[in-house]
């Protein structure tokens, strides 16, 4: 089958290739690569530049992008979506497999939330099936939620935290999400259907902030303040930890809203055991 | 959401069972563990809502505290039971105490249930002794400061629990 993966070079797109080898794979990155087997191409969804050559053939299109990072990254995904959904249309693709966020259908949503909730719609607007997977955190190495927790962990003995420690998610590990894609790939069973992605444990941030550092052999106080605003949150993660205030910015807006699976269907079209969170904790701290 | 009902009443335990309920068209939650931990992640969320985060529930694996301004517990759960049964979805939490309970007792569930061509939303409490209710030889008010206070808190918390699972299913 002819897949081609948008978002390759990102962190679930770079989990993902590895799966797909028995597909003739295309992976679209915005600056030239050549390695990991596939044939790689230089595109841009969010302007449309070179999007219709890397659809052109493909029966399915991965749709891992997202312009969290951008001043206008609403706008850039609507556009982005907007340009894979016409140019799937028009190369009769059969199947596009978007991942989204859960919570997006919060009424209560993030923007960022909000914009992983319209990509997938405007991502089905042309008339291509659209499998939408919709995860919680990923607990992986470049994941933004978990480096900003493992950066804040590693760098401060005491943590003054906002509200949103106490919102429950429930995280699941790079490896599994990347096992999920793969799975729906041209799969007829998921044609036009949305599935929530979610681990194995339902925690807080606040428990998960206490279950890395018990990982790293460290035990910070965690103080939590009520009127930590989520502007003043992405300041101070852009001081203390890897993750721009761009990204920290959206990022910690969508944490107030839980993240938990609303219901199981994925295990029934895939099943298998999912990673706990330790282990995938662990994987991801090498 | 039609047919909203409010009940209490005191048990010969001693112990208090309050009840609220409304029917819906369509089920809100799916039938399964995650279906039940939704309803138990959106009561806890209505309760942070309806007070503009003055009371918020914290939580671990060993079980879960509402504190008023971050500090004062005003009571404890053991974490959440989750059931599906014949159809019947629910969460339950033990209450353990807190500064608004008498003693460690008493539960409270959310639940969806089928009823005829609709569908059920519940909170119920049971066998919860409050602090604030009145006992023999307690002052008059303190049993004012439950039926005119916690009592009702509770009852409105319970409706914005039933307006956030609609609007979740159907936004």
């Amino acid at each position: 089958m002819k897949v081609t993966i948008f978002g390759a070079t990102g962190v679930v797109g770079q989990a993902l290739l590895p799966l797909l080898g028995e597909h003739e794979v295309t992976a679209v990155s915005r600056t030239k690569r050549d390695d990991d087997g596939a044939r790689w191409l230089v595109a841009d969804a969010a302007s449309g530049d070179g999007v219709a050559e890397a659809i052109d053939g493909a029966e399915v299109v991965y749709y891992l992008v997202h312009s969290l990072g951008s001043r206008d990254f609403e706008q850039q995904d609507r556009a982005a979506a907007d340009a894979v959904a016409r140019a799937a249309a028009r190369a009769g693709v059969k199947q596009i497999v978007y991942l989204g966020g859960l919570g997006a259908d919060d009424p209560d949503a993030s923007p960022h939330l909000r914009s992983r909730r319209e990509t997938g719609e405007r991502l089905g607007s042309a008339g291509v099936p659209v499998t939408t997977l919709r995860a919680a955190m990923i607990v992986g190495r470049g994941s933004a939620v978990f480096e900003t927790i493992l950066g804040l962990v590693r760098r401060l003995p005491i943590m003054l935290t906002p509200s949103w420690v106490s919102t429950p998610t429930q995280p699941i590990a790079l490896d599994d999400v990347a096992r999920y894609l793969a799975g729906v790939c041209g799969n007829e069973a998921a044609l036009g259907r949305g599935y929530d992605l979610g681990g194995p444990e339902v925690m807080t941030y606040r428990e998960m902030i206490e279950r890395i550092s018990r990982l790293l052999d460290k035990r910070p106080l965690i103080v939590e303040v009520p009127v930590l605003t989520p502007y003043l949150s992405s300041l101070w993660l852009n001081l203390v930890t890897p993750v721009n205030a761009s990204v920290a910015r959206p990022l910690v807006e969508g944490l107030r809203n839980p993240t938990i699976a609303r219901e199981e269907a994925i295990h029934e079209l895939l099943p298998f055991e999912l990673t706990s969170f330790d282990e995938a904790a662990r994987a991801a701290l090498g | 959401m039609h047919s909203w009902e409010t009940t209490e009443r005191l048990l010969e335990s001693g112990g208090f069972e309050s009840r609220q309920r409304v029917l819906v068209e369509e089920p809100v939650v799916d039938v399964s563990d995650s279906g039940a931990r939704v309803l138990g992640v959106t009561y806890w969320r209505a309760v942070g809502l309806f007070t503009r985060g003055a009371v918020r529930a914290s939580w671990t694996g060993g079980g879960g505290k509402l504190r008023l301004l971050g500090g004062a517990s005003l009571l404890t759960f053991g974490p959440p039971e989750l059931s599906v049964h014949d159809g019947v979805v629910a969460c339950r939490h033990g209450i353990r105490g807190g500064l608004l309970a008498l003693r460690s007792g008493g539960s409270v569930t959310l639940a969806q249930r089928s009823a005829g061509e609709q569908h059920e939303l519940t909170v119920t409490v049971e066998e919860y002794l409050p602090r604030l209710a009145a006992r023999v030889g307690a002052p008059w008010w303190t049993g004012a400061l439950y039926a005119k206070g916690q009592s009702p808190f509770h009852a409105a918390v319970s409706r914005r629990y039933f307006e956030l699972l609609v609007r979740g299913h159907t936004g």
